[in-house]
């Protein structure tokens, strides 16, 4: 296993591409997930032009546990940037042929795709480990007491996090795998939420049960909305286990068709 | 002898295009098997299929008689149609990757490297290299594993005549080494050379296959000069000529079978006419390829 992971890995080795977009992701990442204050000042300024007003130092953005969430449901718009790399990198191995003649090395289809499986986990662990240094730091700073209890709470928002991530290069995996094309399969992925708003608005119509069942749905499901908190309702701080069946099944259908399809071809 | 390779009655179709067509053949250990056919007649269709990338649609083959595996492949050094490698990469560590993908010893990598030729550009990307240069990287990769099999798919496309003399030299020399080689090429010259065995494809079937040195047996034909003025209508009267053909200023005389050149001369020396030249053509694998050709 970590033997095809290093194999990836190695392939990534002298790619600039790789490491910018990479560099800029985890930078991003960074940095926005640390600059929660500076957005709260622009909430205050907004919603000052209704007529009211709020004392930012009272909504509680960094304390834990809120602090979870809120990072977490942030940093899960990023998530894209990873997957177009994800796009770069599987594509890549098409327009080189580099795919086929990995085969004709002596690597199974099954393992090269392992291979690249691999590394999305890689990349999910490597962006949950992110959040959890940047909440764990923030959360310190910020919060008024530090009790173990407030500090664990909703912790479960992590590895719903993860598997919000690795959902999504697995699907970024899945689309490259299918069109082979790198500018169409990235137009696809970005397209791929509005299309499925399409789809489910018209559906709202006649089957409403169906929506928690569409993937870019699930993941909406899976990790709420947090800041209607600070405004006027509850929201679910809890993870539904019937979400977290929804994305695993999606997850697992995606890198199945994925391997049926590569199994499948001649390359 | 060890059969190393066993096709049988190996097909693929791409849709209602049926690229291979039924081919059963046999490479046993030691053989330089050359495959010959012209533009899409299927040989690198049945090389990718004997190589895992191509599904068959029908028949089977095998590897060191036992049914193919994805590992086996590591046994074998395989370049199809042309040098595939990351361009980013440099030509060293696209080889590490290689040895990763094999699983063989790195040190192996500054052997072949040295045996192609290309320890100085080793730490150059590979999109930098002459295309002679990411033909003889191909070969490297190839050689990387010490492979008991060697599949060149037209390893001298676009090489200058120095790297057509190399790669043919590189050939001999891993030939001599007891090593299998099965080579797809156009060059028959080329084939002629360095190979033992022989098969033709055409429109995706097999229509000949046997060893090289049957190619120049056969009736023969010679090319003859003389100082002498009837000298076509005493070629013909020779009664072992089946056909008389003047090029250039000589003529070239077909003879039946049984008939040899020094028939021939001894015949013109009866009738009084000296030979100022007389040579016997040996068929060339060309020749014979395009008469294999033509006749199917």
């Amino acid at each position: 296993m970590l033997h095809l992971l290093r194999i990836d890995l190695k392939k990534m080795s002298s790619y600039r591409t790789f490491w910018v977009v990479c560099g800029l992701y985890f930078l991003t990442l960074g940095f926005g997930a640390a600059s929660g204050m500076e957005f709260l000042k622009w909430l205050a300024s907004f919603i000052d032009g209704f007529g009211q007003e709020i004392n930012i130092n009272r909504i509680p953005l960094y304390h834990f546990p809120d602090v979870w969430l809120n990072l977490i449901w942030c940093a899960g718009l990023l998530k894209v940037i990873l997957a177009v790399m994800v796009v770069i990198s599987i594509t890549n191995e098409y327009t080189y042929r580099t795919l086929r003649q990995n085969i004709i090395d002596g690597l199974s289809r099954g393992e090269f795709l392992l291979s690249k499986i691999l590394t999305n986990v890689l990349l999910s662990l490597m962006s949950a480990t992110m959040i959890f240094v940047i909440g764990l730091v923030t959360g310190m700073i910020y919060s008024p007491s530090l009790e173990w209890g407030r500090m664990v709470t909703d912790l479960e928002f992590l590895p719903a996090y993860f598997l919000e991530v690795f959902f999504f290069l697995s699907y970024a995996l899945m689309l490259g795998i299918l069109i082979q094309r790198s500018g169409l399969t990235i137009i696809l992925l970005l397209l791929s939420q509005l299309i499925e708003f399409i789809i489910t608005s018209n559906v709202d119509d006649y089957l409403p049960g169906l929506i928690p069942f569409f993937p870019m749905e699930s993941i909406r499901n899976l990790i709420t909305f947090p800041f209607p908190r600070y405004a006027f309702s509850e929201i679910r701080d809890y993870i539904s286990p019937g979400a977290v069946a929804i994305v695993l099944a999606w997850t697992l259908v995606f890198n199945y068709i994925s391997y049926r399809k590569l199994k499948r071809s001649d390359i | 002898m060890e059969t190393v390779l066993a096709i049988n009655n190996l097909g693929k179709n791409f849709g209602r295009i049926q690229a291979v067509n039924n081919i059963s053949l046999q490479v046993k250990a030691g053989q330089v098997f050359g495959m010959l056919g012209p533009n899409g007649s299927g040989k690198t269709t049945t090389l990718g299929m004997l190589m895992g990338v191509v599904n068959p649609t029908a028949g089977s083959f095998s590897w060191f008689g036992q049914p193919p595996t994805d590992h086996m492949r590591r046994r074998i050094g395989a370049v199809l149609e042309h040098p595939i490698f990351y361009p980013y990469l440099s030509g060293r560590k696209n080889l590490e990757l290689n040895a990763m993908i094999k699983q063989c010893p790195v040190a192996n990598i500054d052997n072949v490297l040295a045996l192609v030729e290309l320890t100085e550009r080793q730490h150059d990307a590979y999109k930098t290299y002459s295309l002679g240069m990411k033909q003889r990287l191909a070969i490297a990769s190839a050689l990387l594993n010490d492979p008991d099999v060697l599949i060149l798919d037209e390893p001298t496309n676009g090489l200058d005549p120095m790297g057509i003399a190399g790669i043919r030299e590189l050939i001999i020399r891993i030939a001599a080494g007891g090593k299998t080689i099965i080579l797809a090429s156009h060059l028959l010259d080329e084939v002629q050379r360095v190979c033992t065995h022989f098969a033709i494809l055409k429109k995706g079937t097999l229509i000949h296959h046997g060893p090289v040195h049957d190619v120049g047996k056969g009736t023969e034909t010679v090319e003859v000069k003389a100082n002498a003025p009837d000298l076509s209508h005493v070629l013909l009267a020779f009664p072992g000529t089946s056909s008389v053909n003047r090029e250039n200023g000589s003529f070239q005389v077909q003879l039946r079978e049984q008939y040899k050149a020094a028939d021939l001369n001894r015949f013109l020396f009866e009738k009084d006419i000296v030979a100022s030249h007389l040579v016997t053509r040996q068929k060339s694998l060309e020749q014979q390829f395009l008469e294999i050709l033509a006749e199917s």
